[in-house]
């Protein structure tokens, strides 16, 4: 049986100047450059805050996971505004929460801390997104 | 219940519990049944951000008012605050430990800190700045913090 494989959004935190801002795109770097490249698509936030069409269109057919820096989830509310579907919201502080160690610090460029912090999340990231695409890591259809 | 004064500056509304007393950190006391429950003020929660984590100074601690009671660390800034009152710490809101973001939640209520065992309420209140006194005071800071946005 042939089981569609669509692709997952994932929309990071905008948010300049804030370690935790930082971490969520490190984080959404990681999942769609990295750890599941052929199953996720990057919408950076500022597009669908400026009412790009096309990142709109996308968001509207495909599941999104959010990573957003703070309580305010401006990733997760622009998902929503943009009639796009939120399969999961990420919250940077609550992964900070079980790893206290991972301090994340540095805005432009992240401690070490905040690199490993990113990628925990980043695979808890990659995990919801193996539920959604129905595959296992490397592309395979389950 | 509390009753609040509230201001809004810029497009922040902070509030301040008529039934509390305050140091000029912005900690709030509050007396129940003899002893005193202490938190962190609307502005302080709000100018500080979203907690990560908070370590309150544990049961049985004896502190003297301006002491260290908790360090407060949020996703801007690590915050030392000091004890309001002397006395010895009788109970830490457990919800520090596991959920600290009721902080920012409900600083008046479910994000209260610890409770307090006072020998001279009387006496520690009288150094502590009254609603309308600290409501003064924090509406000049938050005036002072929206210049700066």
């Amino acid at each position: 049986m042939m089981v569609k494989t669509q692709k997952v959004i994932i929309v990071p935190c905008s948010g300049i100047g804030k370690p935790y801002g930082t971490v969520s795109r490190e984080a959404a770097y990681d999942v769609t450059e990295d750890l599941r490249p052929g199953q996720t698509q990057l919408v950076p936030l500022a597009l669908l805050v400026l009412g790009d069409e096309e990142s709109r269109a996308i968001v509207a057919e495909c599941p999104a996971v959010t990573i957003d820096g703070c309580k305010l989830a401006c990733a997760a509310k622009m998902v929503q505004q943009s009639g796009g579907t939120i399969a999961q919201e990420f919250a940077v502080l609550d992964v900070y929460r079980r790893y206290k160690d991972l301090k994340p610090q540095g805005i432009a460029e992240l401690n070490e801390s905040g690199l490993k912090l990113a990628r925990v999340l980043a695979e808890e990231v990659a995990v919801v997104v193996d539920g959604l695409t129905n595959e296992k890591p490397g592309g395979q259809n389950a | 219940m509390s009753d609040f004064l509230e201001t809004t500056v810029d497009k922040f509304t902070f509030k301040v519990a008529t039934d509390c007393f305050y140091n000029h950190e912005g900690v709030w006391a509050k007396e129940e049944n003899g002893r005193i429950r202490i938190g962190l003020s609307d502005f302080v929660q709000q100018r500080s951000g979203d907690v990560a984590f908070a370590e309150v100074k544990p049961v049985g601690t004896v502190l003297a008012t301006g002491e260290e009671v908790a360090v407060i660390e949020t996703i801007k800034v690590n915050i030392t605050y000091t004890s309001p009152v002397n006395g010895k710490i009788v109970e830490v809101n457990p919800a520090m430990n596991d959920a600290p973001e009721a902080i920012n939640q409900d600083p008046y209520g479910a994000g209260w800190l610890a409770v307090m065992e006072v020998t001279d309420w009387d006496a520690d209140c009288a150094k502590l700045l009254d609603p309308q006194a600290y409501f003064t005071i924090m509406k000049g800071q938050a005036e002072e913090e929206a210049k700066k946005l």
